[in-house]
């Protein structure tokens, strides 16, 4: 009696698990992967090196996406990365796993993630190229890789003002190297807050856009242990951000633009001497990146791009007189849909403490095939920054 | 779900099932005035009757709950509807208020070649903020539509089209089969994400193509336009990609409606038809889209009188007509059978909304003159009650409900 009483709960549940399973709403699919594969000749003071095959910054994402009641909308999106062979993350990283919740105006996103800590993207082969300029780094990172600084737990909320004023509200785990495992896994404590205000011209508006395409203002506060202080401000490592994109021509075919970002770093007093990437991201420092973009549009698509970026970066409390110079230039030719074949060129020049973490300088050159997607499969609701949404009437 | 439950549910599904119980009401009347083409008033300039419409985007409701970006004429969907006499000399003033490229084609009228409508065939397009003047005399008379002729797959089911009726004082169907109530019915498909994401794109590339006309600047591969077909073979000798390749911007798929309209709503706001016992109504029925519907009338055979607007030599019965794409079909039907009857499409793919059924083309003949006693209908009987048609309203429950699911 028992026995069939089982069977008949199990068909029951397995009845029940069919019927919920059949309910499901389908949501939007979204893929988007980037195959980056460089030739790397490295030429540095004392050494020249070459890397016959640098796949970093290779990814792969995997989103989904649906209407919720209330107007609301969910997403969830998981992906990885390959890291740097020397990052210390092992062969694969998890970058994005990630949930957000939003309506038109409001969002909220909760999981691994792309942190705040720059307010625009430069045109360089990479994300991270440029980084000690374009980012405010982590001052909990031991710098062996990259990720660090561009990536950890995030909670955080933006609220949009009309179409184009993002206040943005953040806070971080920032991942803490080198810890032992067993510390690194308990701690995921919130080690950053920050906001940034932001006035930005959706992508999709940009041929009739007016010169100023952005501007921005970020507060990066990092919450340190700062030896000798017991207040929290005091302890607070705090990095203020000015960014600007600006439409140097907007023509369709032979476009131009400038982007600029200034970070101001105030750094603690009592640093003045920089030998690890903690100090030296803990150090007042004044970062600056510029670009300049051509980019080349035959037939409505992207067909050629050549950039030109200019980075300084001044260390004023040091004993030493300390700055670090970047120079990057990066053109990439599409030989079709989604993929592109480039070549960069980075000049990297350092002084004072630098050149002990550094070296001298550095000349690299890189070769590049690039093949990248981003396709969308059940799209079933238009977006905030649709055509149709921004100047038709938003519908939910 | 226990019974008390299914009750609560019961009740509530029953309290807004019932919003347009009414269908019989005078209110209810009034409000399916609104869901047929709206004829536009034109203004005599001479001899000649002058109309205006422009196109622009707006928001539509196909159903409650179910908002989209359309593009309609004089901020319609369907367009209005032009109503003349055969032989009257007509100008239409086509005014173009959205970003995108338009034409007007009159879809069957005999008008002068270039008043047809077609892009770089008959005329350029009317390009955004541009207009044109269609000039034509109203012939042959019957039930027409016309539709833009630019972008034709995405424009039309984005709701570019409205009915043009051109009358004939001697109009045969009207002497055999007398009538006073008529009404137009226009049929379409719609595959919405298709719709969105490809008006959203369209935009965009206007946008662009828009900033460069204003320079003065054009490319004629840019554009995808050439002066000839030997141009056009040269330039993909010479390396050019057509917008249709695979490796350029050619879709994965091609467009599966998921929406059907009828006068641009779905069923439950699909229009209806309203008769009276011993009338004769006459339907003009136009399919602006890319589907084929088979009609199909409950309770009745009708007369199949007119087919592209001409009369049919013989009129004959039937119950399901068959209305291709393109195609306009008359049908009359007389009031004898009274009820609430259902109109649909017996491809019942396209009585969905989003693949559940009901919806879609779904509507209702509704005999307005039917006694208060034959409006009820008997419900599924519960346990202990008997089921009779003659039952008080205890056991009886009024029509119609608005049922959207299985």
């Amino acid at each position: 009696m028992l026995k069939h009483k089982t069977t008949y709960l199990s068909i029951t549940l397995l009845v029940l698990g069919f019927s919920l399973a059949s309910a499901q709403v389908s949501p939007e699919i979204r893929l988007g992967a980037r195959g980056v594969m460089s030739f790397n000749v490295d030429a540095r003071s004392d050494e020249t090196s070459s890397a016959i095959n640098d796949f970093s910054d290779t990814a792969l994402l995997l989103g989904f996406r649906q209407k919720l009641y209330n107007k609301l909308r969910g997403q969830l999106v998981v992906g990885f990365q390959f890291p740097d062979a020397d990052s210390e993350l092992g062969q694969v990283f998890y970058h994005q796993v990630f949930v957000k919740l939003e309506n038109r105006s409001n969002m909220l996103k909760l999981g691994r993630s792309r942190v705040r800590s720059a307010l625009i993207e430069f045109p360089t082969l990479r994300d991270d190229d440029a980084l000690l300029f374009t980012d405010v780094l982590n001052p909990f990172s031991n710098g062996e890789n990259t990720e660090d600084n561009q990536y950890g737990n995030v909670i955080e909320g933006t609220h949009l003002f009309g179409q184009r004023v993002w206040l943005r509200v953040h806070g971080e785990h920032f991942a803490k190297t080198p810890l032992s495992p067993s510390v690194a896994e308990a701690d995921f404590g919130l080690n950053a807050i920050g906001l940034s205000l932001q006035y930005r011209v959706p992508e999709t508006q940009m041929w009739n856009r007016p010169f100023l395409q952005q501007v921005g203002l970020g507060l990066n506060n990092f919450l340190t242990d700062r030896r000798g202080f017991t207040s929290e401000i005091d302890q607070a490592l705090k990095n203020v951000s000015f960014s600007t994109i600006l439409n140097v021509r907007a023509d369709p075919v032979h476009f131009w633009d400038i982007r600029h970002q200034t970070i101001f770093n105030l750094g603690f007093d009592e640093i003045v001497r920089v030998d690890d990437f903690a100090a030296m991201a803990r150090t007042k420092s004044v970062a600056t990146f510029t670009s300049l973009r051509y980019l080349y549009r035959k037939l409505e698509r992207p067909t050629a791009q050549l950039a030109v970026s200019l980075g300084y970066k001044a260390f004023p409390d040091l004993l030493t007189d300390t700055n670090q110079l970047q120079a990057v230039a990066y053109g990439f030719y599409r030989l079709g849909e989604n993929f592109d074949v480039g070549l960069q060129y980075q000049f990297l020049n350092y002084s004072g403490d630098l050149k002990t973490l550094f070296g001298d300088n550095e000349h690299r050159i890189q070769f590049s095939l690039v093949f990248s997607i981003d396709q969308t499969w059940n799209n079933q609701f238009d977006d905030r920054d649709s055509l149709l949404n921004l100047e038709h009437g938003h519908i939910q | 779900m226990n019974r008390r439950d299914f009750l609560k549910t019961g009740a509530a599904l029953s309290s807004a099932a019932m919003l347009p119980a009414a269908v019989l009401a005078e209110s209810a009347k009034l409000e399916n005035v609104k869901k047929f083409p709206q004829p536009i008033k034109y203004r005599m300039a001479g001899d000649v009757k002058e109309f205006e419409i422009f196109i622009d985007i707006t928001e539509v409701e196909f159903a409650p709950a179910m908002k989209l970006h359309m593009l309609a004429f004089n901020s319609q969907v369907p367009g209005p509807e032009i109503r003349v006499n055969q032989g009257d000399n007509v100008r239409v003033v086509f005014k173009n208020k959205t970003e995108l490229n338009h034409t007007i084609h009159w879809h069957g009228r005999h008008v002068p070649w270039r008043m047809d409508g077609v892009p770089y065939v008959t005329q350029m397009p009317v390009m955004p903020n541009q207009e044109f003047v269609y000039e034509f005399t109203a012939e042959p008379y019957g039930t027409h539509f016309y539709h833009c002729h630019w972008g034709t797959l995405l424009h039309m089911q984005a709701g570019m089209f409205g009915s043009i009726i051109i009358e004939n004082p001697d109009d045969p169907i009207k002497k055999s089969f007398p009538y006073e109530r008529e009404y137009t019915l226009i049929y379409s498909a719609h595959d919405v994400d298709f719709m969105r994401m490809e008006l959203n794109d369209m935009l965009e590339r206007m946008k662009e193509r828009m900033y460069l006309m204003r320079n003065g600047r054009f490319d004629k591969e840019r554009f995808a336009l050439f002066d000839s077909k030997d141009e056009f073979r040269k330039a993909v000798k010479a390396g050019y990609q057509p917008p249709y390749v695979v490796n350029r911007r050619a879709p994965s798929e091609l467009p599966q409606p998921n929406w059907f309209t009828v006068n641009g709503k779905s069923y439950p706001s699909t229009p209806t038809l309203y008769i009276k016992e011993g009338e004769t109504i006459r339907v003009r029925l136009i399919n602006a889209g890319t589907e084929e519907h088979y009609l199909h009338l409950h309770g009745h055979d009708f007369w199949l009188v007119c087919d592209d607007g001409l009369p049919v030599p013989q009129p004959w019965q039937m119950n399901t007509a068959r209305l291709s794409p393109g195609k306009t079909l008359d049908i009359i039907i007389e009031g004898k059978n009274r009820g609430l009857w259902t109109f649909h499409d017996h491809d019942t793919r396209r009585v969905t909304n989003n693949g559940l059924y009901p919806g879609g083309n779904l509507m209702l003949l509704v005999y307005e003159d039917l006694p208060m006693e034959e409006r009820m209908v008997g419900m599924m009987p519960m346990k202990g009650m008997k089921m009779s048609m003659k039952g008080g309203k205890e056991k009886m429950n009024m029509l119609p409900k608005v049922a959207l699911d299985e």
